[in-house]
Formats: structure tokens, sequence, C-alpha cells
């Protein structure tokens, strides 16, 4: 299950972070997001050794808390996505079509012309379409 | 790490034994321990107490029964240390050779030593060498004693030694290092023997008895293992370790909880053990990818065995102190890890990441752990409160790893009593209870924090500091968790994670609180009123513990704190202090005062802007002057009284707010103030609030804004930096959002260029400044610029005129140093500055000029009422035609107060033109009809310079033309030619001019030339004569207009060129009368003169000429004799008159191939028709040789 996504802007501020969650752990995940942007630019410094993944806007795994998995993703205008889930085995796939959908949905929501860039998104359209994008997480591949 | 034991930390160490001869035993062992892998030794003293140090074994033998009850535990706590310190893999039997060669008493108490030595041996398999001490080389013991021995100790050959031992020294003590050697090589060989037949022997076991319980079959993996250790096959070891591993951890892999709690103890203890070990041998091995894999599997496959649960603290004890080992492990092998650099990031099941590579993961995950263990190591406290039972004081470890059991008294002896479950839970909560969690967590996360830091892997440090500084915030450790907190809070703020920063914030403040600090106290609260936490982020269902002081993050929690910071302010609430007891108020005695400069997180609670409406103003004029405050409090509030602060500490001034008049009569008031009324000075969320006043300023210079210092209640005041809204940051955190965009101006247009500061300029100067001069300048001469200063309304005080040169070329260069760079060596130098009426430079106060240099001057004008004017010269000399710009400028106060006047500064220029007066030039010719034959002119060498060459012992002319090529006419002084050089040496040449020298000053009119006629007659032999220079004085023709010329006379220098001197061979010359008459014959002579010592051949030819009847040879060839003369005559009688052409006579050298023929000019000649009559006249020397033409 997804538990909270992101979006960072260049000077790692949070555009957008939502969690999906009942638990009172809301901060808990901003810190989760907050800590993975220190491996999201030791990837971007250090290409080198990110090996495959150079040129890649999927980032991967970025690190293994005890109880979450936190993925990232980069956009080509360095803004990053940031997606933490419980599960303990998900497929590189579903993560990456994940992520498709989501620059796909917040692309759509900067390209509103009353939207000015590097500000939070505050779109009540987007959230929606973030909800469900979250909610049909992994259902592609087992369904 | 350090909880190990030693035994358990480090790899093992061969034992071996040496037995008697104790005096060797020093250099022995220490010659043992020096090898590698090293030995150690245990020594003792006599065969006979040889039986002390092994005791027998056990005898119970392993049973291959396999009804036999399971094992009671699965590791003895003992085993590895006896094995390392008691049970020697080797004994070395040695006794002197005395006791063999001498009396048989000896013999026999040694050969029972070696009997029960054998016997002691046997069960064990521990290897046996004899050694028969020498003490001297000589005492030889024969080959039948040696069989003896062998046989008695039943050893092979191989291991029955002879130490020599040299009490006296046998000077290079070789033999001793020898003995010591092939001594060291048999331990080596024989404790690797034993140590792998003692690995066979329990290899054995395991593989013959696949039925054995697997406790059994789990030791003797480890215990392969760390026979392999011993003899340093670590591959194998570790082949072993991994067994046992697997092996116990399907001991529990069907049972999952339902392990009692002392076998789940006793089972992590095995595994972690195990692992350290894997562990250990992976990283040591450089397998930092295996190990960090291997640890991620261990984590994975005990994380989820918590066991029962009232004893789970166990469980997070036991997890995190697997993190804390690892990270140790990897921390004292991160040499290891830097050389391994590029990371594979897909190992076979899932790719590592970065950050298990570094320990402060690791420290990060033990403190994580630990805290779990003392959140539920509390709990279980709770539920045993009451339980007091003393006899958790008698248990102490059981013999077996991971087990505990009660040692009671049974007499003489202790007895180890087994313990239920329930009693062992009541030992581990007490055991449980000593330890302070809190201070290992703080230790924990701090070690992590540093980590990442270095690493500068700031967020996750942050993190790490967070859950630091809320530990520190627990045990009540507010200064250090302020400090912690501050560091946080500001890459938040920096980073706009407004949810963290609240939270932060939120324990910052109960700091301050607790700590009672007012200031702390109100600044973190503002703060937090201020930040973008809008209405969308509450809708968020931010459940927030109870413990967390920061409250839920929600626009209500904002104002709650908006309100309570301003009654405190207010000096209506108090501050409730924890630490000293009382309360804290703002109050008279206690009045407060923030400081918001540019980068204060407070610039969210008030903003001020300041815009001059004008970029310059006038002195005394007024111009506007608008103030915008906005502030993003959640809560409108009002300002009693704003206080706007400018560095011109008179144009300062108050704004009252109209609402509230009872604050203004608790003002001071301040003589000459000024002091405004606002109609209302409400702040409300976002918008700005805008006052526009008037301001004038009568001093010169910048105007800015300071600050504007806002009081809000009677003790309290803000003081704002002003910022211009031109160059204003965006607010921080609120620029992130979604906001409503406000202008601080109302004019958008000086929203974006309005300026805090304003330029007042200076009063316009009322003085004239004139620069008289016109004209191009002439090179030479002292050029003069009157410069006049009228005063016309100001007084001139402490005036100075500052002069520049400046080459126009150069552009608008001021500064003198630039314009001297620009002149390269000064073609145009200022040469003085001379004072009114005429006064010499000299003769001027030394005081007054202050400095000339070549392009820059500065002097001084004396005090000028109104009206009055003063002047002074400028001599300016050119040395090249060049432009100049000639900027002249007076500073001058108009006061006589020089305290505090401005100066006032006037600025003139004028360009200046530096021309040539005068071209000279100079022409050699030669005397009429005479020609001198030079050889260089006829074959011109083309690399010879084309210098002029004149013909030695003869008379040459020189002409000296000046020309006038100014626009003004000149007067010519003299003209002379001056050989330079000193006038004692001799003088190679004459010259003779013509005329007198000039009388009067000859005036030269622009275009007009002047030319001066010289012989110049060699005089010496040399090759090249130099003439010197031509001198001109001349100056300007003032007539009788006033010119800014000086009347001084000016030198001109024209240097003639060298000229080559050479010896003719042939000089030919003509002669004829001057004029001729029609019809009256004449005659025409022909004169060649060899001017060498050889014969000279020539041939020569005369052409007809229409207008003369000639008689003489046209052709002919002739010799002219060496030194003499050949003379041709030709009689000519003129045909028609008028100026008639001679018949053309040509000359041809044989000698030097060349020929000659006269010019036209001279071989033309007048003819009278008649006779004429001239009136004879004399005509005295006298006359002006000197011709003027046009």
């Amino acid at each position: 299950m997804i538990v909270c996504v992101a979006v960072v802007g260049h000077q790692n501020n949070p555009l957008y972070i939502q969690s999906f969650t009942d638990a009172d752990d809301a901060l808990k995940l901003h810190h989760i997001v907050h800590c993975s942007l220190d491996v999201v630019d030791e990837r971007v410094n250090n290409p080198k050794k990110a090996g495959p993944t150079l040129n890649e806007t999927f980032l991967g795994l970025l690190y293994p808390t005890e109880n979450y998995k936190v993925y990232g993703y980069l956009t080509n205008t360095k803004v990053k996505f940031i997606l933490v889930t419980t599960d303990l085995d998900v497929k590189d796939a579903d993560v990456r079509n994940f992520f498709r959908r989501f620059h796909a949905a917040y692309v759509d929501a900067i390209s509103n012309p009353f939207h000015e860039p590097g500000k939070k998104i505050t779109s009540k359209t987007f959230a929606e379409r973030v909800s469900t994008i979250v909610k049909s997480f992994g259902l592609s591949s087992t369904g | 790490m350090e909880e190990y034991p030693e035994e358990m930390r480090s790899p093992p160490v061969s034992l071996v034994s040496v037995v008697g001869c104790s005096e060797l035993h020093t250099s022995i062992s220490t010659y043992l321990h020096s090898l590698d892998p090293p030995i150690n030794t245990l020594a003792l003293p006599d065969l006979s107490k040889a039986s002390l140090l092994l005791t027998p074994k056990p005898t119970t033998t392993p049973t291959s029964d396999s009804t036999a009850p399971p094992p009671a535990g699965i590791l003895k706590r003992e085993w590895l240390l006896k094995h390392r310190t008691k049970v020697p893999s080797v004994v070395a039997a040695l006794f002197s050779s005395d006791r063999v060669s001498g009396d048989p008493a000896q013999w026999l108490q040694l050969c029972s030593d070696l009997d029960n030595l054998k016997a002691l041996l046997r069960g064990r398999n521990i290897k046996l060498v004899v050694v028969v001490v020498c003490s001297n080389p000589n005492d030889e013991i024969s080959e039948d004693q040696m069989v003896a021995v062998r046989k008695r100790a039943d050893v092979d050959a191989k291991y029955l030694l002879t130490f020599y031992q040299n009490p006296d020294g046998d000077g290079d003590g070789s033999q001793l290092k020898e003995s010591l050697y092939r001594l060291g090589s048999v331990f080596v060989e024989l404790a690797s023997k034993y140590y792998r037949d003692e690995g066979r022997r329990i290899k054995a076991r395991i593989e013959r008895k696949s039925s054995n319980p697997p406790e059994l079959n789990i030791r003797y993996s480890f215990k392969v293992a760390v026979y392999a250790e011993f003899r340093r096959d670590w591959a194998e070891a570790l082949r072993f370790y991994e067994d046992a591993y697997h092996t116990l951890r399907e001991l529990i892999a069907g049972t999952s909880n339902r392990v009692s709690i002392q076998r789940l103890v006793e089972i992590k203890t095995v595994a972690e053990q195990l692992h350290f070990k894997i562990s250990t041998l992976l990283l040591h091995g450089g397998k930092i990818i295996e190990a960090v894999a291997w640890f991620r599997q261990h984590n994975a496959s005990y994380r989820k065995l918590v066991g029962a649960p009232e004893a789970i603290f166990l469980h997070w004890e036991w997890m995190s102190r697997q993190f804390l080992v690892f990270a140790e492990l990897v921390e004292t092998s991160s040499a290891a890890i830097q050389s391994i650099s590029p990371l594979p990031m897909d190992t076979a099941d899932r790719p590592l990441t970065e950050w298990e590579f570094q320990p402060a993961h690791y420290y990060q995950l033990a403190a994580h752990y630990l805290k779990e263990k003392r959140s539920s190591l509390e709990f279980a406290v709770s539920m045993s409160e009451g339980e007091i039972d003393c006899s958790a004081e008698s248990v102490v470890p059981s013999s077996y790893l991971g087990q505990f059991a009660r040692l009671i008294e049974q007499g003489d002896a202790f007895v180890m009593q087994p313990l239920n479950d329930e009693e062992y839970m009541r030992y581990a909560i007490s055991e449980g209870k000593r330890f302070q969690d809190s201070f290992e967590i703080i230790a924990l996360l701090k070690k992590s924090c540093e980590s990442y830091n270095n690493r500068k892997v700031r967020r996750m440090g942050s993190f790490c500091g967070f859950q630091m500084a809320r530990e520190y915030y627990a045990l009540g450790d507010f200064s250090n968790a302020k400090q912690s907190f501050d560091d946080i809070a500001s890459l938040y703020r920096q980073e706009g994670w407004v949810t963290l920063l609240w939270e932060v914030l939120g324990y910052l403040r109960e700091c301050s609180r607790k700590q009672s600090r007012v200031k702390d106290f109100i600044e973190y609260s503002f703060e937090m009123a201020a930040l973008p936490i809008s209405a969308d982020a509450s809708i968020q269902s931010f459940r927030f513990e109870e413990s967390r002081p920061a409250g839920p993050a929600t626009i209500l929690q904002r104002e709650t704190i908006n309100k309570e910071v301003f009654g405190l302010v207010s000096g209506e609430l108090r501050l409730a202090s924890i630490e000293n007891g009382n309360d804290l108020k703002v109050c008279d005695g206690n009045p407060l005062h923030l400081e918001i400069d540019l980068v204060s997180p407070l610039r969210l609670v008030l903003l001020a802007s300041v815009a001059f409406h004008e970029q310059i103003i006038k002195p005394g004029s007024s111009t506007l002057v608008t103030l915008s405050l906005l502030s993003q409090l959640p809560l409108n509030f009002e300002i009693d009284q704003l206080e706007v602060q400018f560095n011109q500490s008179d144009c300062n001034f108050i704004i009252m707010n109209g609402q509230r008049p009872h604050v203004a009569a608790m003002i001071d008031s301040q003589p000459g103030r000024r002091i405004e009324t606002a109609p209302s000075l409400a702040l409300s969320t976002n918008k700005w609030l805008r006052l526009t006043y008037n301001i004038k300023s009568d001093k010169s210079g910048k105007l800015e804004c300071i600050s504007v210092i806002a009081k809000i209640g009677p003790h309290f005041t803000i003081c704002c930096r002003a910022e211009s809204p031109a160059s204003m940051d965006d607010l921080p955190l609120w620029k992130f959002e979604d906001r409503v965009v406000t202008y601080p101006t109302k004019d958008p247009a000086l929203a974006f260029s309005g300026q805090k500061a304003t330029q007042v300029e200076e009063p316009d100067p009322e003085v004239d400044l004139n620069l008289g001069a016109f004209g191009p300048a002439l090179i030479g001469e002292s050029f003069i610029v009157p410069v006049t200063v009228t005063s016309k309304g100001h007084d001139v005080n402490s005036g100075e005129l500052k002069i520049n040169l400046v080459d126009v070329r150069g552009g608008g260069l001021f500064s003198p140093r630039d314009t001297e760079l620009s002149m390269d060596s000064h073609h145009v130098e200022l040469l003085g500055i001379s004072g009114p009426d005429g006064e010499d430079e000299s003769q001027l106060n030394t005081d007054e000029i202050k400095k000339i240099q070549q392009s820059f001057g500065l002097v001084s004008v004396p005090f000028l009422k109104s009206g009055d004017s003063w002047s002074c010269k400028l001599e300016i000399k050119w040395h090249r035609p060049k432009p100049i710009m000639l900027y002249v400028s007076l500073g001058y106060s108009p006061d006589t107060n020089e305290s505090n006047t401005q100066k006032v500064n006037v600025h003139k220029s004028l360009q200046i033109e530096g021309k040539n007066a005068i071209i000279i030039s100079h022409r050699f010719m030669l005397p009429f009809r005479r020609y001198p034959l030079l050889l260089s002119r006829t074959r011109p060498v083309p690399d010879t310079d084309q210098s002029a060459s004149m013909p030695s012992n003869e008379t040459s002319v020189l002409l000296v033309s000046a020309k006038n090529c100014s626009d003004v006419p000149l007067q010519l002084l003299s003209l002379s030619l001056e050989v330079d050089g000193n006038d004692g040496t001799e003088r190679s040449f004459s010259v003779q001019h013509g005329g007198k020298d000039l009388l009067d000053p000859a005036l030269l009119v622009p275009g007009e030339e002047f030319k001066k006629v010289y012989t110049v007659t060699p005089e010496m032999n040399s090759s090249k004569l130099k003439l010197g220079n031509v001198c001109l004085t001349w100056r300007r023709d003032s007539g009788s207009e006033v010119q800014s010329g000086s009347k001084a006379s000016v030198l001109t220098t024209h240097r003639l060129p060298d000229v080559n001197l050479e010896l003719s061979p042939l000089v030919v010359s003509l002669e004829c009368p001057p004029y001729a008459i029609l019809g009256d014959p004449f005659t025409y002579f022909v004169r060649i003169q060899n001017q060498t010592e050889l014969l000279q051949e020539a041939k020569i030819s005369l052409a007809d000429a229409q207008s003369f009847v000639l008689a003489g040879s046209h052709n002919d060839a002739i010799f002219i004799l060496p030194k003499s003369e050949h003379i041709i005559r030709y009689k000519l009688v003129p045909l028609a008159s008028g100026a008639q052409q001679l018949p053309r006579f040509t000359l041809a050298s044989v000698r030097y191939s060349t020929g000659f023929q006269p010019s036209v000019a001279s071989s033309t000649i007048f003819v009278f028709p008649s006779k004429p009559h001239f009136k004879m006249v004399a005509v005295g020397d006298d006359r002006l040789e000197s011709l003027v033409a046009e």
C-alpha cells in the first residue's frame, strides 16, 4: 500500500505531499520523504555510482527503512517525485508505471495557466487524480 | 561490540605448552609470539606439574545413543575460552641433558614423568615434543641415550629435539637462534596438525550422525569453524559458521512464537554470536557487499521473532544490539569501504542502497530499536510493579551460552538451578531497569548524526538530530535540546518544510518556556503563528500525539499562538515558568525589543519596505517616501506607534496611531522631533499597510532609511530593517504558497524600482569658472591659459582648483594617474600655475600651490567675497602635436563654517590642439657647371643607406629653409647651424654663408618660407661629415594685440643628416661666357680634370645644336694623364637670339664605364641680338644673400 507521495521542487521544498494512512504518522512520513532527498542528491551528484540508472528519470529504491520503502523519480526539470510504500515485495514495473501516471498528472496540473511554477500545487483535481492513481497501485500486475 | 568477550572479538591464536626448564620459557614464548601467525605459550616449570594444567577429560564421551536426552544447551559458554587459553595443541617436555646422561635415579624420574605426561595427552590427541636441553655444546648425548629417550616418550625422531642453551653466551647466539627456529617450526607443524585432526574428528561426527539433535550439529559446526580459524582457514571457518547459523535457523523455523522465552533468548544469543563471527570474517575479507547482504538477511530472519509479548523488550534490545555491533564492524572496516568505490547497485534479489554501507544508518536503527525497547520495558516494568522479588539477585549465566540459572548454595558447593520463564522475566526486568537507555539512545543518535553530517548528508543528519533533541527534551536537558533543534530548524526553514518546521518550533517554544526565556519564547511563537499553514493543511488529518508540544498544524492553532503571544507582549498574560517557579511577564522592568533583519525568520511577522518616490532630490526640496508594512500573522493587530529612522537623524519621524490618542501622551516628546499621525495603524494578514509622507533633507549625499521601529503595547518594540522594494527578497516559506501577490506600493513601477535610499544633490554653484585660452598651441612654446574664478552670489571658502590634462583619444580620463599612462613620456605637460597679476610662480606663497605634476595640478583659491574674482594662468607645454582636454574644477564651500558645510563643485573643460609652428628642410647642391664624378651616385648600391654624398675637396652648397605652417604670423629671430658635440674637436669642414646674420627679426606670415644658403667645404679626410643641427629661434608675432602666447622666444632645432664624403676621380667643368651676342663667336671650354694617379681614357662627343655654328671635334677619345687636366675648346657662333641650348656635350669614362651629360639648365645660354649696354652699378658685398621666395 502506498502511504505517501510527494512532489519536491528545485530548492528541495515540498510542492505537494499527501499521506494515505489513517495512523498518526504523517509527520514521520514527512521526515522520511525529506530524508530521501539526500539519496536523490547523492545519486544526481555521483551519477557514475548509479550505473545503469544513468539518464533515467526513475531513480529506483532510494532507501529502505524498517517499515517502508522509498522510491524516487526525477523529472527533466529536476522536480522530484517520492513514493513511500509499506509493501515489502514491490515490482519495479509497478513503481515505474505509477511514476509515469503520476508524472502525467503533474504535467497536467502545472500546465494550468493559473498555476505559478515553483509554488505549491493546490489543485483539487490533481489531488483526486493522485488518490486514484495511488488506489490503483499494484492492481494492474496482480489483477 | 565491547560487550563481547575478547576471545570472540579476535581471531584465535594457536596455543602450545612448554613444560620444564623454566629458565628458557621467556625466550621461547617471546620467540613464538613474534612468529607470523603468532603462537601463544602456556608455560609450566616442572614436568611433574603437568597434570595441573591438563585436567582429565570429562568421562562423558559423546554418546551415539539417539535416545539420549537432547543436550542442555547449544554452545558451552567456556569452550572457546578454554581452547584459547587452557588446552594446548602441542606440549613440549623440556629437560636438561644431564637428566639423561646423569645418574640413573634422575633417568628413572624422567621416565615416570614422561609416562604421566603421555597418559595425560593421550585422550586429547595433544601432540608431544621432547626437547633435550644442552647447556654446553660439548656435553653430547650418545646416540643410544637419544634412542632410549625417544622410545620412552614414544615420539617420532623428528619431534625429539636437542636444544642448545648457552648460558655463557656462544658469541653471536646463533646456536640458540637455530634451536629456537627448529622448535618453532616443529610447533607450527604440530599445532596445525592438531587443529586439523580435531576439526576432522568433529566433522566426522557431523557426517556420521545425521540423526544428531540439531543442537549438537550446531555445536560441532561451530567447533569445526573455530578449529579452522585456528588454522587460519577462513573459507572453511566461514562455511561452517554459516552451516551452524542455518541449522540454528531451522531450529525455530516451524515453531514461530511458541518457543519458550528462555529458549528464544538462547537461540538469539547463539545466532548473534554466529552472525558476529560471519560478519567479521566477511568484512575482514573485504567482502563488504556480502557482509551487508548477510546482515540484511540476518535482520530479516530474526526481526519477526519477537517472542512472547511480555518479553518483547528483550527482542528490541537484541535487535538494537545487532545494529549497533554491525555499525561498529562497518565503521572499523570503513577503510575497506572507501576502496570499493563504485557500488554495484543490483545484487541478486534486492538492490543495496547507499546508506546500507554507512555505519550511520545502522547507528540510527540501533537507536530506533533501543527506543522500542525502552517503551516496551517501561510497559513491562509497570506491569510487574509490586512484584518485588529479590531472588533475581542470585541469577547468573549458566554454563551454556544464552542460558541463565540460579546459583544455590548447598552446603559447601554451589548448584545451578534452572529458572522457569517467569523467574527469568523478573530477572530480565530487574536487569533492564539498571540501564539508562536514554543516554544510550542519545549517544547512538549523536554518532549517526555526526557521521551523516560529515558526509554532507544533511537531511538524514537533521532527522537524527531531531530524534536526539527529542530525547534531550524528554530528559529535561533543554539547552542541548534547543541547540539541536535550532540547527535543524534552519534547514527546514531554508527548504520550506513547513510541517517539520512547525514541529521543531513547537519544541523550541516549549524549551524556551521551560527555560523562562521570554524573548525566545515570543520569537518562536511569532514565527509559528506566521508560518504558512493554510486551511488546506488542516484538512489533512494530522493527529499528533499528545506529547508533541507544537499541537496540530492548523490555522486554528496558529491563531491560538498568536493570541497568546499578543497577550504576553501587551502584559496581560504571564509566561508560566517551570524552571524557577516565578512567572515572567513583559512589563516596565522587563521591556522587550525584537530585531528583524534581512535574514531573520521573523520577516514573516513584520516586513518593512521603504521607497523614495524620487531617486535624486535637491537639497531643501521635499519628496515623498512610502512606508509599507506587511505581516503574515493570522490575526489583525494594531501598532501604537511607528518610528522611522534615517541615516540623517534629522529626518527621523514618528507616526502615531490616530485611533489610540492615549498612547501619544506616553511619548516623551523630544523637542524638534517630527510627529505625524496616521488614521490607523492596523495590520491584517498578507495586506500591505501603506503610509506616504513628505521628507526633506538639507544635507547633500545619501539619504537612506535604516529601520522602522514598531511599538505595540507599552513595553514591546520590534525594530525592522528597512528594505527596498526593488531588491526585496521573497518572503521565506510564503514564497512557495499559492497566495495573492501584492505590491508594497500602489504604483507598481515604484514597487519594482523603488529604493530605500535617495541621493540629495549638491547645491547649485554660484561661481563662474572661465578658461580664457583660444586657438591652437604651438609646440615648444609655453602656452598660457588664463583661468578666472568669479563669484556670483556665493562666497568662496577654502576653494581648490584642480587641473587635469587628459589625452583626448584616451577618452574622459580624469584621474591623473591614468593620464600619465596614456601620455607616454609626457607629450604635453603642465609647467606651472602662476598667480594673478602676472606674478611669477616663485613669488606665490608656497602653501598655496599644493601640487603640480605633468598632467595634474592643484592650487588653492583665496577667500573670495561675492562679486570678487580671482585669476591665475596655467602654463602648458607641448612636445608633440597632440590634442588634449584640459579639465579645471573648482571645489569650494559656500559657508565660512567649515565643519558642516558641503563642497560645491564647478567643472569646466577645454580642448586644445597642439601644432607644429615651423617646418625646417634642407638641400645640398653642387657649384654651377662643375660636375665631379661620384661613383656612388652612378652605381647606387641598394643596401647602403640613402644618405646624401658629397665630393670631398670640393665646395658644396647647403640650402636651409624654414616654413611657417601655423595659423599665426611668427617672428624669426635667428637661424644658425650648430655642430653638436664638444667644441674641442676639430671641425671637419668649414661653413660659410654669403650674408650676415639677421639684424632684425624677420616676419614670417603663415605659409611663408625663409631660406638661407651655406657653402660647405670639407676639410678633413674622412668619409663622413657631421653637419650638426639647424637652430631656429622664433616667437609669436604679437603685434599690438594681446596674445595668449608668451613673449619668450622658442628654439626649434632640426638635425641635418650625416653626409658621405667621396673623392671624385674625374671633375668636368664647363666654361663659357655669361651671355653671347648674335653672330659673335665665343669659346666654350670643357675642362676635364683627372684627380687619380691613373691614366684615364674618356670618350667625348658633342651633339650639333640648331642655334649655333660649331668648330671643334665632334667625337674623340682622349687620354688624361694622372693628376692633370685636359681642356677641349669649341668655337661657337650663335645663330638665334634668346635663351638657347648649347650643343650637348657627353663624356664617357672607359675606366668607370659611366657617362656624363650636363643638365639642360646648366647648358643654356642667353644670346643677345646685339651687344647690350649695361649700366654698371657697384654691387656691395653686404647685399643680403638670403632670398625670400614664395
